[in-house]
């Protein structure tokens, strides 16, 4: 296998940039319309139907078929979709509204603060261990060169992801200073407040695949975690993707825990001045955050690119028969099917459990989380003490 | 082409260093405090690309998670929460020039007088130096997060532990201050 030169190498980390890039671009909006579709039929509704193209052409001729069949409206689910072009094409025509006494430069860049550390996560994570493909041959410049599943194989990644999930933060406080106005400082206050708390315990249940993996690296530990621990690591395994998932929500603002929005209260929270695509952006890089929440969940927790969760890959493996051998190695559609899951959860819950008040929000991060994370470590490093 | 990138690649650290003191000097003369605030997260985050370009990775992303992430946050609360009006702001900031021109002089001479070894001495070849029996299989330019622990909970946990004494007493100290100005 070729070497790549320096310039080379760079070519191919760009052309995984753009890869991750088109993955979440694809996630993002089709997220956001299951989140119409999901709610709506949590709600005894039928979801977005009314910008649609069901109506003519071949799927038109398969709607109504399905329906005169025996009522069943399966094709009628995908109505709708054309409504995800509508709403992109609003979001980039809009009129770009500055408020009269807004701060320009910060209004400015919050919204691209809020985008940039969503989307810089990426760089660490990483879908499948190894060579991801190869270029082909004929291929300009890079032919022949393997690319690997992630685009940065740093050896302290999961610090990376904590520091650069950090920062987004500013984002949403600096978007609320600046629009001068009462609900967005209101919201970006209490957003800030939110975030720094649940961060303390999120940090704490990641600590716990630190400790039963000895690694730092995404790959390695998400490779440790799936398939090299003992049956007791399940326990901390499970307990902490508990914790985890909880201040993942809250960490992305989403239901039960949207305390920066809370549009009874708030308006809309942080982003109440802003339209057009800078709202936009605020909007994709919640749905961005998502991703990267189930991203980390999936790779820590849900055993990653491996096809079965919580380290019983690693239990299972030596039983699986030679002609299922599929099954025991890590695929990068496992992974991507685990991310999309979690983000069906984040909508399920969403439509299942009702907002906390605030102070309900901060003595459950503080009283519960905190303890159980902490617990939740001591486990891990028993397990890790006496059973690896 | 090649070449350009191996000369950008050499001089990351002096490109990140550079960046870092144009962020410092906007907080210093910005006028409003929110900022001076983002400039000193700025000069944070390109603090911490000078630790990556000496491959340090792990105090790179300790400067992103403790300063960019948790101290300038706190920062931006404070200055946030006592909002000072433009006139108020510009007549505190013109009262501490001269006494911070004055610090700053000194905090310049005691800096080079610690580090003045490390300034004007010879580069030393070992990016860590541990004791060798901690050392032993360990690779410390590509482990530093490992050498880091070692070093921290091996050759120096007393002064560890005492910092985090320290640390504590400043915890207590808070919530008596909080404590007894609400009674």
């Amino acid at each position: 296998m070729p070497t790549p030169t320096l310039t080379q190498s760079i070519v191919i980390t760009l052309i995984q940039c753009l890869l991750v890039v088109i993955f979440v671009f694809v996630v993002v909006p089709l997220t956001v319309f299951a989140e119409r579709k999901v709610l709506g039929h949590l709600q005894q509704r039928l979801g977005s139907t009314r910008v649609a193209s069901g109506h003519v052409g071949i799927t038109g001729w398969m709607n109504r078929g399905m329906w005169k069949w025996g009522r069943i409206p399966v094709l009628s689910y995908w109505r709708g979709i054309p409504g995800l072009v509508a709403d992109v094409l609003k979001l980039i025509l809009k009129e770009d509204i500055l408020p009269a006494k807004a701060d320009k430069f910060v209004f400015f860049i919050a919204p691209a603060l809020s985008m940039v550390a969503a989307v810089v996560v990426f760089a660490a994570v990483s879908f499948v261990p190894g060579v991801f493909f190869t270029f082909p041959a004929w291929f300009p410049f890079v032919g022949g060169l393997p690319v690997s599943g992630g685009i940065a194989d740093i050896n302290v990644g999961l610090l990376w992801i904590l520091g650069v999930a950090s920062v987004g933060v500013y984002g949403i406080v600096l978007a609320g200073w600046a629009s001068n106005s009462k609900y967005p400082l209101l919201g970006g206050l209490r957003s800030a407040a939110q975030m720094v708390s649940y961060e303390v315990p999120l940090a704490m249940s990641l600590l716990a695949p630190v400790v039963l993996s000895a690694s730092l690296n995404f790959g390695e530990m998400s490779a440790r975690m799936a398939t090299g621990l003992p049956f007791w690591g399940l326990v901390p395994q499970i307990l902490g993707f508990l914790i985890y998932l909880t201040c993942g929500f809250a960490e992305t603002n989403r239901l039960p825990f949207d305390m920066p929005e809370a549009e009874n209260e708030l308006v809309a929270g942080f982003h109440t001045e802003y339209s057009g695509m800078k709202f936009g952006f605020f909007y994709l890089a919640e749905y961005i955050n998502m991703t990267v929440v189930a991203a980390l969940a999936s790779g820590f927790f849900l055993g990653g690119p491996w096809l079965l969760p919580f380290g019983l890959q690693g239990l299972v493996n030596p039983y699986i028969p030679a002609a299922l051998s599929w099954f025991a190695e890590p695929h990068a559609i496992f992974f991507v099917v685990k991310i999309i899951f979690i983000l069906f959860t984040y909508i399920w819950v969403r439509g299942t459990i009702p907002r906390y008040r605030y102070d309900q929000v901060m003595s459950v991060a503080w009283k519960y989380l905190i303890p159980m994370a902490l617990f939740n470590l001591l486990l891990a490093a028993v397990v890790r003490c006496f059973a690896v | 082409m090649e070449h350009l990138i191996e000369t950008i690649g050499r001089n990351m650290f002096a490109i990140f260093g550079v960046m870092a003191l144009c962020g410092a000097a906007f907080m210093v003369a910005s006028r409003s405090a929110v900022h001076s605030v983002l400039g000193f997260l700025f000069a944070m985050l390109c603090i911490a690309g000078c630790f990556l370009s000496l491959e340090a990775e792990f105090l790179g992303m300790a400067q992103i998670l403790v300063y960019a992430g948790g101290i300038v946050v706190l920062f931006l609360f404070v200055v946030m929460l006592v909002e000072m009006s433009k006139k108020t702001e510009k007549e505190v900031f013109q009262l501490q020039s001269r006494y911070a021109v004055l610090v700053v002089l000194a905090g310049a001479a005691v800096f080079v007088g610690v580090f003045r070894k490390v300034i004007f001495g010879a580069a030393s070849p070992d990016a860590l130096v541990l004791r060798p029996e901690l050392a032993k299989g360990l690779n410390v330019a590509q482990q530093n997060a490992q050498a880091v622990s070692r070093g921290l909970f091996a050759d120096y946990l007393l002064p560890f532990e005492i910092l985090s004494v320290i640390l504590l007493v400043a915890l207590v100290g808070a919530v008596v201050l909080a404590k007894t100005e609400r009674v």
